[in-house]
C-alpha cells in the first residue's frame, strides 16, 4: 500500500488542480466558520437562541462537522477529477502495462481517498481547536464529544468513496460531476424527503450525514416531533455496509472491464 | 523479433492488449517467461501499445519518474533512454507540449527503462517523421542484435519486413500464417528462366516435380515452386534433359504481394 501511494503521490504533487481544490476547501471551509463564528451568538430565532453555543465545546465539534460535510464535495470532486484524468489520458492503462495489477489501481485511489480523509480530518480537528479556543473554551473541555472527529472522517470516507465509484463507473469527469452533484445535493434529498426521514440510514451519503447533523438541527427536530432516537452506532455501521458495497462493485467492475 | 502483421481492424492490438491483461479475453491463454504471474512479468517487459499514454500535466522525466515506480526499477535509466530517443533537450517541458512524434518517442523511452527482456511494441513509428522511422528502427534493430525479445505489431510490411525475423499474419482475428520471415517469403519465390528453344523448356518445366505453375510473360517463363524446389535443381534438371538455361533468376515475391493475396484468400 504505501509503494502504491508513493506512486500516487508522484502524478498528484505536480498537479496544480489537485493543491487549488485543497486550498479552496481549507480556506473556505476556515472562512466560513471564522465568520458563522462570529454571528451565531447573536443569532436568533422567534427569540430562541439555538446557534449561541454552536461555536463553543462541545458544540463545536457538530456544527463544524456539519458545515464541513457540505465542503467535503470539494474534495469528492477532487476524487472523480484525479480518476476521471487516468482514463483520459489513458493511464489507467499504462499501468497496468507498467505491471500494476488491476487491484493495484483501485487500492491505489483508496489509499489516496483515505489518506485524504486523514488530512481532512485533522484539519477538522485543528479548526474546531482553535475556533473553540478563541471563542473563550476551556481547554479541558476540548476533549469532549471528540467521537464527531470520528465521524466526521467516516463521512468522508463515505463521500469520497461513493466519488470514486461514480468515477471508476461513469470513466468521463464532466458527467461523473454531474451526477455526482445530481445525486449528494438533490435525489437524496427528495428520496429522504418523501420518504419522511425513515430510511435515511439505507440511503448512502445520508446515513453520515445523520452522524454530523448539528446540536441546533437535532433540538429543532425533537421539538417538532419528527426527531428519532437511532443510536449513532446504527448510522457507523451503515456507513461501513456502504463503503463496503462501492469496495466491492468496483473491483467486479474493474477485474471485468476492457482497459 | 516477431512481427505481428495484418490489416487495419485484424487483431493486432486486440491480441497485445489480451496479453498485457488490459483487455479479457473470452476465451484461451497466455503466459510470459515460463508461467511467471502476469503482474510481475509485465514488469519485465516494456510495452508500448497503441497510443503514447502520459500525465498531460506531468514533463517528460516527471512521466518516466512514474513509469520507473511502477515497474520497480528503471530509475536510473531516464536520461539515457531519453538520450537514446533523442528527448533530451526537451526533457523537462510538459508532455502536453510534445508533438505527436515526440509523444511516440516518449513512450519508446518508457518502455526501454530499466532494461526490459521483452518489448513489445505496437506500431512504434506511428506518427514519425520518415527521419524518425528510420531512427527508431535501428533503434530496435539494434536493441534486438543485443539480445533483446521484440514483439512488433505493424500494418507497414516494409517495416516488418526490413526488421523482422518471425511473422504472424493476421486477418481479422484468425491467424494466416506463422513463421520464419524468410520462409513465409520462400513459399511464393518465382523463377525466371529463358533458353533458346523456350517452347521445349515450357514443356520440360511443366512436367517437373514441385513446379506448380509455369508461365509465359516478356518471353521469358515465370515458375511458381514449391520451398523445397531451388535454382540449382532446375539448372540441374534442364541441364540432363538437354536444354541450356540462358537466364535464371530468383525472384523473392515481396511481402506486400504474399500479404495481399494472403489477406484476399480466404475472404
Amino acid at each position: 500500500m504505501q509503494k502504491l501511494l508513493a506512486i500516487e503521490w508522484l502524478k498528484l504533487k505536480n498537479y496544480r488542480t489537485f493543491w487549488i481544490l485543497l486550498l479552496l476547501y481549507t480556506v473556505l471551509l476556515f472562512l466560513v466558520n471564522y465568520k458563522l463564528a462570529g454571528t451565531a451568538s447573536s443569532f436568533n430565532m422567534n427569540g430562541l437562541q439555538i446557534l449561541a453555543k454552536s461555536y463553543t465545546f462541545p458544540d463545536i465539534w457538530s456544527t463544524i462537522a456539519y458545515i464541513g460535510s457540505y465542503f467535503i464535495i470539494f474534495l469528492a470532486i477532487l476524487v472523480i477529477i484525479i480518476t476521471t484524468n487516468e482514463y483520459t489520458f489513458k493511464t489507467n492503462r499504462q499501468n497496468i502495462i507498467d505491471g500494476w495489477q488491476r487491484v493495484d489501481f483501485l487500492h491505489a485511489k483508496i489509499g489516496v481517498v483515505v489518506t485524504i480523509s486523514v488530512v481532512a480530518t485533522l484539519y477538522y480537528f485543528i479548526l474546531c481547536s482553535i475556533i473553540g479556543i478563541v471563542n473563550g473554551g476551556a481547554v479541558t473541555d476540548l476533549l469532549k464529544n471528540t467521537e464527531m472527529a470520528l465521524y466526521f472522517f467516516l463521512l468522508s470516507i463515505n463521500y469520497l468513496g461513493f466519488a470514486l465509484v461514480i468515477a471508476l463507473w461513469i470513466k468521463r469527469s464532466g458527467l461523473a460531476i454531474s451526477l455526482f452533484l445530481l445525486y449528494a445535493m438533490i435525489i437524496e434529498n427528495i428520496a429522504n424527503l418523501i420518504t419522511g426521514f425513515k430510511y435515511s440510514l439505507f440511503l448512502p451519503l445520508q446515513c453520515s450525514d445523520e452522524l454530523v447533523a448539528p446540536s441546533a438541527q437535532k433540538m429543532l427536530q425533537n421539538m417538532a416531533g419528527i426527531g428519532h432516537t437511532t443510536p449513532p452506532s446504527y448510522y457507523i455501521i451503515a456507513t461501513v455496509s456502504w463503503c463496503v458495497v462501492y469496495y466491492t462493485l468496483s473491483r467486479i467492475m474493474l477485474l471485468r472491464r476492457d482497459w | 523479433m516477431f512481427g505481428i502483421l495484418g490489416p487495419n481492424g485484424s487483431g493486432k492490438t486486440t491480441l497485445l492488449g489480451i496479453v498485457l491483461d488490459v483487455l479479457v479475453a473470452n476465451s484461451g491463454s497466455y503466459s510470459w517467461f515460463g508461467g511467471l504471474p502476469a503482474d510481475a512479468a509485465r514488469k519485465q517487459i516494456g510495452a508500448l501499445l497503441e497510443t503514447p499514454n502520459f500525465y498531460h500535466y506531468m514533463t517528460a522525466m516527471q512521466n518516466l519518474e512514474v513509469t520507473a515506480a511502477i515497474k520497480g526499477r528503471g530509475d536510473d535509466d531516464k536520461l539515457s533512454v531519453l538520450e537514446l530517443t533523442g528527448l533530451t533537450s526537451r526533457k523537462d517541458s510538459k508532455f502536453q507540449t510534445y508533438s505527436l512524434g515526440m509523444k511516440q518517442r516518449l513512450a519508446i523511452a518508457a518502455a526501454l527503462l530499466g532494461n526490459p527482456k521483452v518489448l513489445v511494441l505496437d506500431e512504434p513509428t506511428n506518427g514519425l517523421d520518415p527521419a524518425g522511422i528510420a531512427e527508431i528502427r535501428e533503434l530496435i534493430l539494434r536493441l534486438s542484435n543485443e539480445g533483446i525479445t521484440v514483439i512488433m505489431a505493424s500494418h507497414m510490411l516494409d517495416e516488418v519486413e526490413k526488421v523482422c525475423n518471425h511473422v504472424a499474419i493476421l486477418k481479422r482475428g484468425q491467424l494466416l500464417v506463422t513463421g520464419q520471415v524468410d520462409d513465409v517469403l520462400r513459399s511464393e519465390d518465382q523463377v525466371e528462366v529463358r533458353a533458346n528453344d523456350m517452347k521445349a523448356l515450357q514443356q520440360l518445366l511443366t512436367g517437373m516435380n514441385g513446379i506448380k505453375k509455369v508461365q509465359l510473360a516478356n518471353n521469358m517463363l515465370l515458375l511458381s515452386c514449391d520451398a523445397a524446389v531451388q535454382p540449382t535443381f532446375i539448372n540441374e534438371y534442364c541441364m540432363n534433359n538437354g536444354i541450356i538455361l540462358s537466364h535464371l533468376l530468383l525472384r523473392k515475391k515481396s511481402l506486400e504481394s504474399k500479404f495481399i493475396e494472403l489477406t484476399n484468400e480466404k475472404k
